[in-house]
């Protein structure tokens, strides 16, 4: 150990030329520019957020190593808990903070909800990576919110049109009672009714609970051909596997709150396969840039996934910094420009923001999981006969 | 300085000046600066100075001064507290940061009532400051009400829904008194999520404050002055904390707490002497749970928006751990040790998702270190009032 | 009718493992006159400690019997480890400290071991899938469907539950941690190793959640990081009702638990958002009812 006031005095003096230097270095360098990105990185959805940020700081990375940017871009993450409370708190301090000039918030949409008039009173433009809930956007128009995510209204319709071109006619939804679970229930009965299908229960659980194989005994008394599940991949998980060890033969039908790895690595390949899902965006191999992503997302060396909505933090920030590399690192200017927003390519497919900031050409595209891996329904066995859904009438 | 200069009036008044200066200089300094390594430096330094405090006998000092001067005191605070918020005057998030730990504080005021006089156990503040905050946005529609009225509605309701809790409180002790509240935690915020009507998981929008006219979501303009919004809930909850502390420092230097003292410390014994125990630890229960409601309104206001996720078990035991960090029963504890619990957390967003696992070990930390608190409440010294 | 076997059955396996984690609670109390909040989270430790256990084994090659004793074993291993460790490092110290600091503290390391998980575990934030190690399949009688593992696990859980039992009471090791538990001081002076037994006894206490996260592993083929944090209030409720301090009465508090959850799903279908919350309200009711459980505790201090 350095015990002796030498060690100290070499290690301030140290210090205070690198700090020189770092100035010096900083007369040549470009303007930098902070972009705030916010998701839940603790409790038990920062899967989705570790992913999200990690996406999002590979966007930085990646247009801060080309040499023809205008300006340096350094991200600060941050936590919101999915905590509504909390939100509003990191909101305000990324609002009133001026050196921030765009943000990329929120995976959960009871965050969303309590910060938006946050950034509307703040004058701080902000696109929106994965909350999913139509209000958010749709509820007022306010020129801040954009958002890249699909409402889930989408993925819903795609879905309902699609059993029923199967013939399959009676449901049972099981959701969780989060926000998401209950918007995913109502749109799930709106579309299946519409389609003149029969649904004979909905259940609701906490995201939390471990056990539902009184809710599933329930639901093989009423012996439906498809089982619907709104929710995430945890409690998917437990459904799924719970369903089986209960005997329950029906078909399981998800939606966005699964798509990903680790349902499939969670419940394991057999039980996995023939699951449906609906999901905004075509996988990423099918998506210009997509394999660019990845490739490089792997490269940095992540240990986490970048999850289903990891591409979309990486879209959502790579979007600002263009809108920034156009206008400069400017609130009114960027609020502005994004407005405008038609048609950019992207790695999650062109974006093109309405009046109200929603993305409305998301690709919603059907999957289905065949030998332990999510395919398109198109290019699938089952699309051609050869292997067969549950349940099929 | 030695220990003997701190003695005296003038002792004791610079005492206390010193001391509000550390607090207020340590809130600006914590609030402002935001480079990690000056950060660093600055908590190092205000560590020292709350190291270097006691042995200097300040704050001895000024806890004379607190007794033999209250109005003085009050004054030096008051002066403290309007420079604080002239410093930081158009920091939106630092007013945020106040307003809430002002809020936190008086909510711990509350269970310090509970835990700290009448020793019973609460593990369910957080459904207690979400009663008011569902009061408060229950009656958002309710517009010919005064907000002042619905604060205090807040207040009431959460103390009549505690009187559910007061039988198996009353008849259990101990742990099993720990579970009564703590399974009502569980199931109030279970009930939030499951209820359509309150909003579901999803919460609901609450209006901001509008007292007289005056509008508490815009910014406040005094002279040729301009402060953010926040400015305005600050001084609202700055003003609610300050009775509160005047309140629960009434009930503590008066027989009610020599009462409650007497029921914590040995129920037979008291029964002995006649004592009603039931009515006072009833008394106790209630008011501290009146304090959480009233809060919670104006948190829930102040916010503008409550989800159930605000209101956990996690945000309960956050409660119990400022009044224990504090030192049970010390209400200048319970603000220091929020400051610190509100504080941490969001200083640590740089270590993003490993902060909460340094926080539960910072916690653990401190229990080891310090058992009694940070400020640990003295045993009563009745010569001290002359 | 066979619908009603079917939530019995149900409503059995979740008692179990209620149960298990309840008689840590119990022992706990017992020893020390504390409530280990952490232990919920050590049964999640215990339970990842297994997942490891069967990897390893797999890709040793075990034959698959060899793999589910060797998982079990770890998983007990590893929560009693870290259960002893917790009572050495953190509870003993701070036994003359306020029931109000050991509460937060052990509740606070429950949250560290739980966040380690989180964050230390390979993708530790997703739910992890548990090989399923047991016979599977099952028979149909009268349409109730009888899963052999199911049947299994609640014939070893509640062997297990004999087996603490037998330890407690039959033993040598039992009269020591009973002794201790009755007057630590007096205990002493006999020539009893006052620390090596609560240690003993906290490492037994946290076994039973070793096997509770085994067989929950087994049973549901899925863990996750924050699976004990919800079981710890059931199992600390389980064992309030019960009555702290007293086996059998954490057991049967366990099962009235599951019964609850269960009877409010099948048979109000329309409630199953509330069923924790009724469930909680019945047991804040009986602890008016009862104020030191429904089998009260042995030398209660009521007066």
């Amino acid at each position: 150990m350095l015990g002796s006031k030498g060690g100290v005095w070499g290690l301030a003096v140290s210090g205070l030329v690198l700090m020189a230097a770092a100035n010096a270095d900083g007369a040549f360098a470009k303007e930098k520019v902070k972009i705030a990105f916010v998701g839940p990185l603790t409790g038990s959805n920062s899967q989705h957020g570790i992913g999200g940020r990690n996406s999002a700081e590979l966007a930085v990375k990646l247009k801060n190593a080309d040499p023809a940017t205008k300006y340096e871009y350094e991200l600060v993450a941050l936590d919101d808990e999915c905590k509504p409370n909390v939100a509003v708190q990191v909101v305000t301090k990324i609002a009133s903070d001026n050196s921030i000039v765009v943000a990329v918030p929120h995976y959960c949409s009871a965050a969303a909800i309590a910060t938006v008039d946050i950034f509307h009173r703040f004058k701080l433009p902000m696109v929106i990576w994965a909350a999913v809930l139509p209000q958010i956007t749709y509820a007022k128009k306010v020129p801040e919110i954009h958002r890249v995510s699909g409402t889930l209204i989408g993925q819903n319709r795609v879905g309902a049109q699609f059993m029923k071109e199967r013939g399959y006619k009676t449901f049972v939804s099981f959701a969780d009672s989060t926000d998401y679970g209950k918007s995913m229930n109502e749109y799930f009965t709106k579309f299946t009714n519409e389609n003149k299908n029969e649904i004979l229960g909905a259940f609701a659980v906490p995201p939390d609970q471990q056990d539902v194989s009184a809710e599933l005994t329930r639901i093989k008394e009423l012996n439906p051909q498809v089982i619907y599940f709104g929710g995430l991949t945890p409690l998917g998980t437990r459904v799924r596997t719970q369903m089986e060890k209960l005997g329950i033969t029906a078909q399981l039908e998800g939606n966005s709150g699964i798509m990903g790895d680790a349902f499939i690595s969670a419940v394991g390949p057999e039980l996995a396969e023939g699951t449906l899902t609906f999901f905004d965006s075509p996988p990423l191999s099918k998506m210009p840039g997509g394999k660019f992503f990845s490739d490089n997302y792997t490269k940095a060396g992540y240990t986490q996934s970048p999850e289903a909505y990891g591409p979309f933090a990486f879209a959502a920030t790579n979007l600002v910094m263009e809108e920034i590399e156009r206008v400069g690192p400017n609130r009114a200017k960027i609020t502005e420009a994004l407005g405008k927003v038609k048609d950019r390519p992207s790695i999650i497919g062109p974006i093109t923001f309405d009046d109200y900031g929603q993305n409305i050409t998301p690709l919603t595209t059907k999957y289905v999981v065949q030998d332990g891996k999510w395919t398109i329904w198109e290019e699938s066995e089952y699309a051609t006969g050869k292997r067969k859904l549950k349940n099929l009438p | 300085m030695t220990v003997t200069s701190m003695k005296g009036t003038a002792g004791q008044i610079v005492s206390s000046i010193l001391v509000t200066a550390l607090l207020v200089g340590s809130l600006v300094a914590v609030l402002e600066i935001e480079d990690q390594r000056a950060l660093g430096i600055c908590v190092a330094i205000i560590a020292g100075l709350s190291f270097l405090a006691p042995k200097l006998g300040i704050l001895r000092g000024a806890e004379q001064a607190g007794a033999h001067h209250p109005w003085a005191v009050r004054l030096i605070i008051l002066i403290g507290f309007c420079s604080l918020v002239l410093i930081l005057k158009d920091n939106n998030f630092a007013l945020l940061m106040i307003a809430t730990i002002l809020i936190y504080a008086t909510v711990c005021l509350g269970i310090t009532i509970q835990t700290g006089y009448a020793g019973l156990f609460n593990f369910a503040g957080a459904a207690f400051l979400g009663t008011g905050g569902y009061t408060a946005a229950m009656l958002a529609n309710a517009t010919w009400l005064p907000d002042i009225v619905t604060i205090l509605l807040g207040g009431v309701i959460a103390a009549a829904l505690g009187t559910v809790l007061i039988l198996p409180v009353l008849r259990t002790r101990g742990h099993y008194a720990a579970l009564t509240t703590l399974a009502f935690g569980v199931l109030f915020n279970g009930f939030l999520e499951a209820n359509e009507m309150l909003g579901g998981p999803q919460g609901l929008k609450v209006p901001g404050i509008q007292i007289f006219g005056w509008d508490f979501s815009n910014d406040l303009v005094i002279g040729s002055l301009s402060f953010s919004f926040y400015a305005n809930y600050v001084l609202l909850i700055g003003a609610i904390f300050a009775l509160f502390m005047i309140f629960t420092r009434f009930i503590e230097r008066s027989w009610i707490g020599i009462w409650l003292d007497a029921v914590r410390l040995d129920e037979i014994a008291v029964s002995v002497f006649g004592l009603r125990i039931s009515v006072w630890k009833s008394f106790a229960f209630t008011a501290g749970n009146f304090l959480a409601g009233v809060m919670g309104a104006v948190y829930a206001k102040m916010t503008e928006f409550i989800a159930p996720a605000n209101f956990t078990f996690g945000d309960s035991l956050l409660l119990v751990a400022i009044v224990l960090l504090g030192g049970i029963g010390n209400r200048w504890g319970v603000l220091v040790a929020t400051m610190i619990v509100i504080l941490l957390p969001e200083k640590l967003q740089f270590i993003q998702e490993y902060r909460l696992l340094l926080f539960a070990c910072i916690i653990i930390l401190l229990l080891m270190v310090r058992p009694a608190g940070l400020l640990a409440r003295r045993v009563r010294v009745f010569e001290e009032r002359h | 009718m066979s619908s009603i076997a079917q939530y019995l059955l149900n409503g059995l396996m979740q008692g179990t493992i209620y149960g298990l984690v309840a008689i840590g609670f119990t022992i706990f109390f017992g020893v020390m006159n504390v409530i280990k909040f952490s232990h919920g989270d050590v049964l999640t430790f215990g339970a990842f400690g297994g997942l490891v256990a069967a990897w390893a084994a797999t890709a040793l090659g075990f034959p698959i019997w060899l793999e589910l004793v060797f998982v079990v074993l770890i998983s007990v291993m590893a929560s009693a480890a870290i259960g002893a460790i917790i009572a050495r490092g953190l509870v003993l110290p701070l036994k003359d400290a306020p029931p109000l600091n050991m509460l937060l503290m052990t509740m606070m390391v429950g949250t560290a071991i739980r966040e380690c998980i989180r964050l230390f575990f390979p993708n530790g934030t997703n739910p992890q899938r548990f090989p399923e190690l047991l016979p599977s399949g099952g028979f149909d009688l009268s349409g109730v469907y009888f899963r052999y593992d199911g049947l299994i696990l609640i014939a070893a859980g509640i062997a297990f539950i004999f087996a603490v039992q037998w330890i407690i009471n039959r033993t040598r090791l039992g009269l020591a941690i009973r002794a201790v538990a009755e007057d630590g001081e007096t205990a002493r002076t006999m020539g009893i190793n006052f620390t090596l037994t609560v240690a003993i006894a906290f490492a037994i206490g946290s076994m039973t959640a070793g096997v509770a996260g085994a067989l929950y592993g087994l049973y549901y083929s899925e863990i996750n990081y924050s699976m004990g944090l919800i079981l710890a209030i059931i199992g600390f409720s389980a064992a309030i009702i019960g009555g702290l301090g007293n086996i059998w009465g954490a057991i049967v508090g366990g099962y009235l638990f599951a019964g609850l959850q269960t009877a409010v799903v099948a048979l109000l279908p329309a409630l199953s958002d509330y069923k924790n919350v009724i469930a909680l309200i019945v047991v804040v009711a009986l602890i008016a009812w009862r104020p030191t459980g429904l089998l009260a505790e042995r030398g209660s201090e009521r007066v």
